[in-house]
């Protein structure tokens, strides 16, 4: 990455990380997990982070878009970003340009419009996505049916954009929320951060003209959609695996047992040094995959897996043993760190789960699959 | 004493009919959530039935109400486990903790006050840790004066689980501020009721607040409440802690082979959508046959450790090394268990507080089990102990 671009996204961070500041579980004492405030998430034009200039967003790409996602893992935020900016923006950007498109992009880019995509999450389904939803074509009427569980952002969303099967190519459909025959059920998890929601279609009608598809390969659209949300939930688990290694340093060595500094304890002192250690090789994984998935290099897969398979489980050990480090504290919900454990814990099943991203990995093996 | 096989099985089927006329059916979910009122009446309530069947307490000697041996305990625990019966969460500091130091280190009067009213329902809570004593216990700095017949206690006690419920308090004090850290402490029971105590719950990672923070202003203990010599705390809370550490092993690797990586398996049984069960993926096979054999390293070892303390034959640090094996094991085995559950795992939003550390509601479960590997003294001290008193190593500078 050359350094022009380097410099615009360490301004990106620095403004990101200073908005965020007071927004962790960890300064709001763990106990509001208030969403972000969309509109001034929409004047600080995260929103339409890669919306064309011309639709009024700032044109950037997933390179940017990753900075963000990174420093709101950081703040384990609750914000309808991931469905509606990183799935949402980009679901819209891969479709050939119809009518309604230019519009919703301009809606999503200013905040007054919100959109969800509900693509396979629960299932351990990597690679080819396969669509959760199918369409029915009986004479001229146009029905879609199927059911997505833990879609995220659905609730709230004035739209939403359905992975269906139009006899085996991927296609997008756009419903709302009330269509009759379509059902939304709230799906609460423990984390509290996240929002998702099961979506169930029955029979439900459909517009020809909300039936989009990809631009060029159906399938490479649809596969693209999928490894933007694995790596977006890598760049969190990045973020939020980084926070906690550096409020653990601050503790460690802030917290006096045995008439000394804890974190001089080679226990203490090791483990923080795992954590950098694990850091350092997760932000170098989620940088490839990055730079792979934003000049989509074909086979972007390879490294989008390697860093959802490996900075989620990460994240995991790295939040676990924050919590052990901090003692007693740790384990109180007043502190925060809890959030950030139950979050990492929730990004390492969403989309993929370590066990899946590997075994596609290893499929290359033996010389056949896509690699 | 060496019970027959035949006896054991004779005891095991007695127990298991036990459990399956008397462990309340839909318990769980009855209890998933529940206020804490109804929480701590189905413990005493349950307390109760198992007494009366002499199962409550029976690793307390036998004219206590106790004296089951060993290979029977592991029985009833086994099917206890096995059959999904409820923890006695509530009182584990009472049959355990305190029942330990009194059996140790109490006086015929004390054992004879609490021991039987223990029986009846009162409930204990441990009184040690303190916002800057925690690892490093013996800096505590809750203070006794002395003034004729009684102790005057002031200072702030930290993390003390079910100080809202108790009766009685097993309490760490500096007696002689004077004297090296470890020789100015006094080991109290203190009466819940006394006035000046004041208990804030705090709210856990999981959002439950069953441990909690109490402040003590001026509280009067009387002499007659002193456990083992004035400033000679130190050693019966060492000796104590190390006396229930192996009993409470026992019963909680069985839980956790029974119920804990039982329930896994069937999680692992379950058919999915397409008709495929985790348990087919040879990388989920292999990961659970690796628990297994831990698990069952562990039971036995846990055994071997109560027979040994029975025997006063401990090896130093076997204690520690049980309850680091057994801490961690189940928090990889939850860790695990969420992680290939997978999304449904983060579904279930409370668990059955009488369930303890494997309640199958496995991401909640997953942050549970730091309570297993933060009190009690933590992983870190742990490791420290088996190098240093196991292998007779050289100190760590400035620890223990
Ligand atoms: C759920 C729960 C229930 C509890 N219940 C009770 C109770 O009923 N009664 C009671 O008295 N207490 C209770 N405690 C307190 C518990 O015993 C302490 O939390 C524990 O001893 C650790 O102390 P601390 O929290 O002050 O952590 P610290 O001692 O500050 O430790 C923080 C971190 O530093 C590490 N560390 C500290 N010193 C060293 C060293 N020398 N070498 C290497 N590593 C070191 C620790 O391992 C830990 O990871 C409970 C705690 C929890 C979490």
């Amino acid at each position: 990455m050359d350094s022009d671009f380097g410099a615009v996204h360490d301004e990106l961070r620095g403004v990101a990380r200073m908005m965020l500041a007071n927004h962790s579980p960890l300064t709001t004492a763990g106990r509001s997990f208030k969403p972000l405030d969309w509109q001034l998430l929409a004047s600080s034009g995260w929103l339409g982070l890669e919306v064309p200039a011309a639709q009024g967003g700032a044109g950037a790409g997933f390179a940017e878009l990753a900075v963000l996602l990174t420093e709101f893992g950081r703040v384990a935020a609750a914000a309808p970003y991931l469905g509606s900016v990183v799935l949402g923006t980009a679901a819209l950007s891969l479709l050939e340009a119809n009518t309604g498109r230019d519009h919703r992009l301009q809606e999503l880019a200013a905040g007054t419009r919100r959109v969800a995509v509900a693509l396979p999450t629960d299932r351990p389904e990597v690679g080819q996505p396969t669509a959760p939803f199918r369409i029915r074509r009986a004479g001229s009427v146009l029905e879609v049916s199927g059911r997505a569980g833990f879609v995220p952002d659905v609730v709230g969303a004035d739209e939403i954009l359905l992975l269906a099967a139009d006899d085996h190519r991927p296609v997008l459909v756009a419903v709302a929320p009330s269509a009759p025959g379509l059902q939304i059920d709230a799906q609460p998890v423990v984390d509290e951060t996240r929002h998702l929601a099961a979506v169930i279609a029955d029979g439900v009608e459909i517009d020809p003209d909300s039936l989009w598809s990809f631009t060029g390969s159906p399938e490479a659209g649809a596969a693209r959609l999928a490894e933007r949300a694995m790596l977006a939930v890598a760049c969190d688990s990045l973020g939020l695996a980084t926070m906690m290694m550096e409020a653990t340093v601050a503790y460690v060595t802030d917290r006096y047992q045995f008439g000394r500094p804890i974190g001089s304890y080679q226990a203490v002192k090791h483990a923080c040094a795992d954590m950098l250690v694990g850091i350092s090789i997760c932000s170098e994984l989620v940088g490839t995959a990055v730079e792979a998935l934003s000049s989509d290099e074909p086979g972007s897969w390879v490294p989008v897996s390697m860093a959802k398979a490996h900075v989620s489980s990460v994240a995991v050990e790295i939040a676990g043993k924050a919590i052990q480090l901090h003692g007693g504290v740790g384990y109180t919900w007043e502190r925060g760190l809890h959030a950030y454990l139950k979050r990492a814990a929730l990004n390492r099943s969403l989309f993929g789960s370590p066990i899946a991203h590997r075994r596609r990995l290893a499929a290359r093996y033996a010389g056949e699959g896509n690699s | 004493m060496a019970v027959p096989d035949r006896d054991l099985a004779e005891f095991r089927s007695t127990v298991g009919d036990w459990c399956r006329a008397n462990v309340p059916k839909d318990w769980r979910r009855a209890q998933a959530g529940a206020p804490e009122e109804q929480f701590v009446a189905f413990q005493k309530a349950w307390f109760q039935e198992l007494r009366q069947v002499g199962w409550a307490v029976p690793h307390w000697p036998a004219e206590w109400g106790g004296g089951m041996s060993v290979a029977e305990q592991i029985v009833l625990y086994q099917e206890l486990a096995a059959n999904d019966a409820p923890r006695l969460v509530l009182a584990f500091v009472a049959i355990h903790h305190a029942a330990s130091t009194l059996l140790v280190a109490g006086t015929d009067e004390q054992r004879r006050c609490h021991l039987p009213a223990i029986l009846d329902g009162e409930l204990w809570v441990q009184g040690f840790s303190e916002p800057d004593a925690g690892s490093d216990l013996a800096s505590l700095r809750t203070t006794g004066r002395r003034e004729g017949d009684v102790f005057v206690v002031n200072g702030q006690k930290l993390w003390s689980s079910g100080a809202a419920h108790a009766d009685w308090c097993l309490l760490l004090v500096r007696t002689d501020p004077g004297a090296p850290k470890r020789e100015g402490i006094s080991y109290f029971l203190m009466d819940m009721r006394t006035p000046g105590i004041d208990v804030r719950p705090i709210r856990n990672a999981n959002g439950e607040s069953h441990f909690c923070e109490m402040f003590l202003d001026d509280v009067v203990i009387p002499v007659s409440g002193l456990v083992g010599p004035e400033h000679g705390g130190w050693r019966v809370a060492q000796e104590t802690l190390s006396a229930e550490r192996g009993m409470t092993m026992l019963e909680l690797s069985e839980r956790l082979g029974r119920a804990g990586f039982t329930w896994l398996l069937e999680a692992c049984r379950v058919r999915g959508p397409s008709g495929d069960r985790l348990l087919d993926d040879p990388v989920v096979a292999d990961r659970l046959a690796a628990f297994e054999i831990e698990v069952a390293g562990l039971r036995s070892l846990c055994r071997r450790v109560v027979e040994r303390h029975e025997a006063g034959a401990s090896a130093p640090a076997e204690a520690s090394i049980a309850k680091l094996l057994y801490s961690e094991l189940l928090q990889r085995v939850m860790d695990f268990a969420t992680e290939v559950v997978g999304l449904e795992a983060h579904t279930q939003l409370t668990k059955p507080l009488s369930s303890g550390w494997e309640s199958g509601a496995w991401m909640l479960d997953y942050i549970g089990s730091y309570e297993w590997t933060i009190p009690g003294g933590t992983s870190e001290i742990q490791r420290t102990i088996i190098g240093e008193r196991g292998l007779g190593l050289p100190r760590e500078p400035a620890a223990r």
